[in-house]
């Protein structure tokens, strides 16, 4: 009796010890959710993929890195050098570097990688389109030979669809590459990939070439980290504050002051990629007169929508840029602020003429327009603080609603006057993409399409033979479309993480423009 | 009943043909495209007419329709747009998380609504028939997703007994089945408890009582034998809605099924995705019906003898 019950203890104990084992019981174990636009991602494959997520920066490393300020530094390429004409550059890479199946990341390894982002059929594949071919210099410097220059070069190597990919796996795998087996030079190492559900990475204990923009440089302090999938913004909050997760790597601003009454739960900001804005269709009457356009820009209040929308947090716009980019730096005068005795000037000037009411009117017609906006309850709040301050110099704006999905539509008849929209993107191309006079309607919402402006717009997008040119060429470009007003920077807002502070211990000052790698890198559980 | 039943399934096919029709021009008439979600800025000029090209977007509506239709009906479910997988990949994923879920809210609202409708209907009038009717009438008409909410609040937040969301091990299905599962409970309990009192005021009844044999043997063997050949039928019928219902409870408890998969494909009007979801989902009533159908004529001799 004595021994069976003995015998079954022991044998308890020993399936125990190895379910433990099964499961996994690493010190340095954490569970993160996914961003909610990053649900669903389908794959770790970056020349393919048309969406990839935060655990995709984690599996790979890219030959750039790009700090808050969005300067660029070393990554895989320690130094690299432009040719003057803008038709080479030259990186000599890292040395002592292996992608996860043990193949080295050397010139070759490059020169085929690009191969393959050029061949492979993807969307992606104008960010390589203009290089022309890569030349092995020696075993750690590769030259790549451009078709034309490409100043944007640097940015388009730090997009996570550049990551560096091993490409004889890619060809091995095909369809496969990426959802079940995958290969970088990243922290991690895939372990498992449930398509909308979760990815579980391991460290690579190999790892020590992160970027320097990381305090940490490999291998990364976490042994293994769980990203989960969940769509819904406040069952994240709940897995959060139960415990059932560790951070949220997005958490929308209704949550943020729930979660700081959390005593638990901390909340990291960084800058965001958003501007917020209203554009101004410049065809139609009456911002048809740059006049009325330029009232109503300089009637909007970003400081007091910053307050009384947006709770102070993040910061005003008043360029079309981010104010981390290079080109938002416009002299002073280009700049679109809250100046409501020059709106009410101009408006005078133009022959709108105060009336009773509050509305301005000419020749016996009053001066309402219509302000189409989206139905997420963010943006009909702030429409309407919009929508009072062009009253307070006498617009009357007229708020109609679409849902989401159904608005660009809407914006491709043309019909708009003001809207309130916001995009989110990191690079000055943008100036191209919204005011580009071969889009009108969308994405050109304000039906911009100014010969000067074009001339601008082509010495901007291929006119540059470096980078320095570049940031001039569009600075100058994002200068002149301001002075137009074809719309009015509102606010940029920032990204914001969540984190349980009991559980793991986070660096407070984060070098990147997003939380990526840098930061896993310096993650450590708290034990 | 062996014509009837190929003549239900030959029926099957125009059915499915209209059904492929609606969920194709209802979708390609919502306004925005994939390509919207597709294009970066940065991208060429020409990147709209390139794509277009290369996901067959550029061709007709009818042509279009022809060639998923054809591709269709081979078992080709087409490449996702914005997924760039093969949607049969996606959907082999996703179905098995949602028929578990179904299939287990399925069989709770199956055995708790039948016993509610018996217990009711044995004690009609009294107050276990007013309180469970009464409890009924709630969870009939509380939304799933704010139920799901609710549930997750109870049982996760305050008591912890269960986890917040996921799909890891048999905990994580409780609060979910019992979300989908109340609402079809409700359903089941009227049903049963309507058909109950019904049959217990046929003939063969009374009979039954004059014979002797004692009240509740005569409800539960007899009476309870007649009332289930409507709720099975219902039961059946409710096969391809308790799918399409776990579509907004997925997403509350993030649990990667059809439902989630539709929603996000929707969002990026990624077609072939939206397509193939729609199309299990249809196919999930349709079926559902043939097997009401089948079952009824099954169990019921009159039904039976009108076919013959």
């Amino acid at each position: 009796m004595t021994f069976t019950f003995r015998k079954s203890l022991l044998s308890a104990t020993i399936s125990l010890t190895t379910l433990l084992a099964a499961q996994g019981v690493w010190a340095q174990e954490a569970v993160f959710v996914m961003a909610g636009n990053e649900v669903g991602a389908p794959t770790y494959n970056p020349i393919k993929a048309t969406m990839l997520n935060t655990a995709s920066g984690l599996l790979f490393d890219r030959l750039v890195s790009q700090a808050a300020d969005l300067s660029y530094h070393p990554w895989l390429a320690e130094s690299w050098e432009e040719a003057p004409d803008g038709m080479s550059w030259t990186f000599h890479l890292k040395e002592g570097v292996t992608f996860h199946n043990g193949e080295p990341f050397n010139a070759e390894a490059v020169k085929a990688w690009i191969e393959l982002f050029k061949t492979t059929p993807s969307d992606n594949t104008y960010m390589a389109e203009a290089i022309a071919s890569v030349e092995v210099v020696d075993d750690h410097t590769v030259k790549f030979v451009m078709s034309r220059p490409e100043p944007n070069l640097l940015y388009n190597l730090s997009s996570t669809f550049m990551s560096v990919v091993e490409a004889k796996s890619f060809t091995a795998l095909g369809d496969d590459y990426g959802v079940t087996e995958v290969y970088g030079t990243g922290p991690f190492k895939l372990e498992s990939f449930t398509i909308g559900q979760e990815t579980v990475l391991v460290r690579n204990d190999d790892y020590v070439w992160a970027s320097p923009l990381a305090k940490n440089h490999g291998p990364a302090k976490m042994e293994r980290v769980t990203f989960r999938e969940i769509p819904e913004d406040s069952t994240a909050f709940l897995e959060l504050k139960t415990g059932g997760v560790d951070m949220l790597m997005s958490v929308p601003p209704d949550l943020t002051a729930e979660i700081v009454k959390e005593p638990n739960l901390t909340v990291v900001t960084l800058p965001g990629a958003d501007v917020w804005y209203m554009p101004i269709n410049v065809t139609k009457a009456p911002f048809d007169d740059i006049r009325v356009r330029e009232a109503a820009a300089k009637a909007i209040n970003q400081e007091e929508i910053l307050a009384s929308v947006f709770g102070g947090v993040g910061t005003t716009a008043d360029t079309f840029l981010i104010s981390a980019l290079p080109e938002s730096k416009v002299p002073e005068s280009s700049k679109i602020k809250y100046d409501p005795a020059r709106a009410n000037a101009l408006l005078d000037e133009a022959g709108w003429t105060m009336g009773p009411d509050g509305v301005r009117t000419k020749d016996g017609q009053p001066l309402k327009v219509s302000l189409w906006t989206q139905s997420d309850s963010i943006f009909r709040r702030l429409t309407e603080v919009v929508q009072a301050q062009l009253k307070a110099v006498g617009i009357e704006a007229e708020i109609t609603t679409f849902d989401s999905s159904t608005i660009r539509d809407q914006y491709k008849t043309g019909e708009q006057q003001l809207a309130v929209r916001s995009y989110n993107w990191d690079n000055a191309d943008i100036v191209d993409w919204f005011f580009g006079g071969d889009r009108l309607g969308y994405p050109n919402v304000s039906m911009f399409n100014d010969p000067k402006a074009e001339e601008l717009r082509a010495a901007a997008m291929t006119g540059a033979k470096n980078m320095e040119e570049r940031i001039a060429n569009f600075t100058a470009y994002h200068d002149y479309v301001l002075t137009q007003f074809p719309m009015a920077p509102i606010y940029q807002p920032v990204q914001a993480m969540a984190y349980n502070h009991d559980r793991l211990s986070v660096p407070e000052k984060i070098d990147a423009p997003s939380f990526g790698s840098a930061l896993f890198m310096d993650i450590e559980v708290k034990e | 009943m062996l014509s009837y039943l190929i003549r239900r399934i030959l029926m099957l096919i125009p059915v499915f043909l209209a059904v492929s029709v609606v969920i194709f021009s209802i979708l390609h008439f919502i306004p925005g495209d994939p390509i919207d979600n597709l294009l970066k800025p940065g991208s060429p000029p020409d990147a709209r007419a390139q794509m277009e090209a290369r996901y067959g977007l550029d061709k007709p509506l009818p042509v279009q329709y022809g060639i998923w239709l054809s591709k269709v009906v081979q078992g080709d479910l087409g490449t996702a747009i914005v997924a760039r997988r093969p949607v049969t990949d996606l959907i082999a994923t996703a179905l098995p998380h949602s028929l578990w879920l179904g299939g287990l809210a399925l069989l709770f609202s199956s055995v708790v609504g039948i016993v509610l409708g018996v217990v009711a209907a044995l004690n009609k009038d009294g107050w276990p028939d007013k309180m469970i009717m009464g409890g009924v009438l709630v969870g009939s008409t509380m939304p799933s997703f704010w139920l799901g909410l609710l549930l997750i609040l109870a049982f996760s937040v305050w008591l912890g007994w269960f986890p917040v969301s996921g799909a890891r091990g048999w905990n994580s299905l409780v609060l979910p089945v019992l979300t989908i599962g109340l609402g079809g409970t409700a359903l089941v309990a009227r049903i049963t408890r309507v058909s109950m009192i019904e049959a217990a005021g046929r003939d063969f009844v009374a009979l039954l009582h004059a014979k002797g044999l004692s009240p509740l043997r005569i409800q539960l063997r007899h009476v309870l034998r007649q009332a289930l050949i409507p709720v099975i039928t219902i039961l059946a019928l409710r096969i391809g809605w308790i799918l399409g219902g776990a579509v907004t409870v997925e997403v509350v408890f993030a649990r990667p099924g059809l439902g989630t998969l539709l929603i996000k494909s929707l969002g990026q009007h990624d077609y072939p995705v939206v397509q193939a979801c729609l199309l299990m989902l249809a196919m999930a009533v349709m079926l559902g019906t043939l097997l009401g159908d089948i079952l009824q004529a099954a169990m019921d001799p009159r039904v039976r003898a009108a076919l013959e």
